[in-house]
């Protein structure tokens, strides 16, 4: 499947392509005296998967391992270990057209205790005519207290496919931690042809940790939301239900529409939901799951 | 003329209006199909956070922009139907938005195009003389209606408790109204997980009464 579209023709730049602007030169240095954690990091991917550009600062750092043969893989890392309030992160990924390239990220992202203010984190993704963009981090651990404000904007051609991979973990499961305090936003937006395609806004407050009934939480302590955008999105939609667990610890529904398929998991405990997501997305993508995850 | 328009708002928002809005239930269908939700106490919890959390509140914050004029139509068109986080959450909004802009265009209201539901109502609000937190109450009380309405037929509930479920979920109406006044557009954002699945595998279910 790798470089299916990376033909002659494919490989050279076209007119209307989402452009991979001059904007990112812009790179005004951040004032970091005031701020724990700062960092920036990107990479351009050109036609045909090629490296065309990469650059971090601060604690932020892209990588892209050997994959011998497979899809790139960029990996991005925030080498401060985790996050609290005033934290600033950004991290854009733009891939040229025909190109087929896997986003993820070296850890799960931790966001610690706020100490005051929010931390805040930006991911824009590119993807260009006919290109594939796999954007598979992994998951973000809220701690308690912590207060997070997430921002991922996607912006794709109408031929190109994304897959978006988001996944919650609320507390440190393992240790039995029930969160009572938080403050996460949490906006997901993938823009198809320059109209909104999907607009997924979290929003959680200590209220939403404690509210009665099933339309909610409901003790769960992981969620995640996995959606493609293809145009022959609604051909993956059986083969992804087909694997979605249905009794036992995590709860999972798929739905597609309009282009795309979006399916939701949630569960009282954070391992079974990643091997569900797992499994998903192995399915929804066709593919190996990024090297770095652990499963 | 806020009395004539009070009288209008309370017409276009009833359960009489054909909107065919007893066809969907949001979601609420799957939960009591699979007794997640089977008591009065359960269906309140449930209608609670839906407006809370979930598109009570968000509905809300659209309508309001529509009122308001805090975006273009077709920006809020494109917004609301972004936010549908499935395929018959889009069809609950669009359908009922649809039927909404026809019924008043027969009226002499509105342009008669088609836009998401809380979009469609609150153009139509516009030309009211009515102060917004009337509007959005009384949007919502219409919303928290239909999902009473909709339990109370299939859990089965008795009709006076369904309207107990209605009449004690007032303050939760008052509070969210309040917070949609002041929350903006920036501020849509929900946390209903457990409505969003059951939306979403009310696709599958094999026998179904709701369209949602």
């Amino acid at each position: 499947m790798v470089g299916r579209l990376c033909g002659e023709m494919a490989c050279h730049r076209r007119d209307g392509e989402p452009s991979l602007g001059p904007e990112m030169l812009d790179e005004t240095p951040l004032s970091a005296q005031m701020q724990r954690v700062a960092g920036r990091a990107g990479a351009v991917m050109g036609a045909c998967g090629r490296l065309e550009r990469l650059w971090q600062q601060g604690s932020a750092k892209a990588m892209l391992p050997r994959m011998h043969g497979r899809a790139p893989e960029v990996v991005f890392l925030n080498t401060a270990g985790g996050l609290t309030g005033g934290d600033r992160l950004d991290y854009r990924l733009e891939v040229g057209a025909g190109a087929h390239v896997v986003g993820t990220t070296q850890t799960a992202e931790r966001a610690y205790r706020s100490g005051g203010g929010v931390a805040r984190v930006e991911t824009r993704l590119v993807v260009g005519r006919g290109a594939r963009l796999h954007w598979l981090p992994q998951e973000v651990i809220l701690f308690e207290g912590a207060g997070l404000e997430r921002l991922l904007v996607a912006e794709m051609a109408g031929d190109a496919e994304l897959v978006v991979l988001e996944t919650l973990v609320l507390g440190r499961a393992a240790m039995g931690e029930r969160l009572r305090d938080l403050r996460l936003t949490d906006r997901r937006e993938v823009i198809r042809d320059g109209r909104p395609a999907i607009v997924e806004a979290i929003r959680l407050g200590p209220d939403d940790l404690t509210r009665a009934g099933t339309a909610g939480l409901n003790g769960a302590v992981a969620v995640a939301t996995l959606s493609l955008f293809a145009r022959d999105a609604a051909d993956r939609l059986a083969r992804l239900r087909a694997v979605l667990p249905g009794d036992g610890p995590v709860r999972a529904a798929a739905s597609g529409w309009d282009g795309r398929v979006v399916a939701r998991f949630m569960a009282a405990e954070a391992f079974p939901l990643r091997r569900a997501v797992a499994r998903a997305v192995a399915t929804l993508t066709d593919g190996p799951l990024p090297r770095v995850w652990q499963i | 003329m806020q009395d004539a328009d009070l009288l209008k708002l309370v017409q276009w928002l009833s359960p009489g209006f054909p909107v065919s809005s007893y066809a969907y239930s949001h979601g609420l269908e799957t939960e009591i199909a699979e007794g997640r939700v089977t008591s009065a106490r359960d269906v309140a919890d449930w209608v609670g956070a839906v407006l809370e959390a979930g598109a009570g509140r968000s509905d809300a914050i659209l309508m309001l922009a529509a009122l308001r004029g805090e975006a273009e139509a077709d920006a809020l068109t494109d917004l609301a139907r972004a936010l549908a986080g499935s395929r018959e959450r889009l069809e609950e909004t669009e359908a009922q938005g649809r039927a909404l802009a026809l019924t008043l265009a027969a009226l002499g209201e509105g342009d008669g195009v088609a836009r998401p539901y809380p979009v469609a109502l609150g153009l139509a609000a516009r030309g009211l003389d009515l102060p917004e937190e009337t509007v959005v109450r009384l949007y919502l009380q219409a919303f928290a209606g239909t999902l009473v309405s909709a339990a109370v037929r299939f859990v089965p509930l008795g009709q006076a408790e369904g309207q107990g479920i209605l009449a004690a979920l007032h303050p939760v109406i008052g509070r969210v109204a309040a917070e949609a006044i002041v929350a903006g557009l920036d501020g849509i954002g929900t946390g209903v997980f457990g409505a969003d699945l059951a939306a979403m595998a009310h696709e599958d279910l094999e026998v179904r009464i709701f369209r949602t």
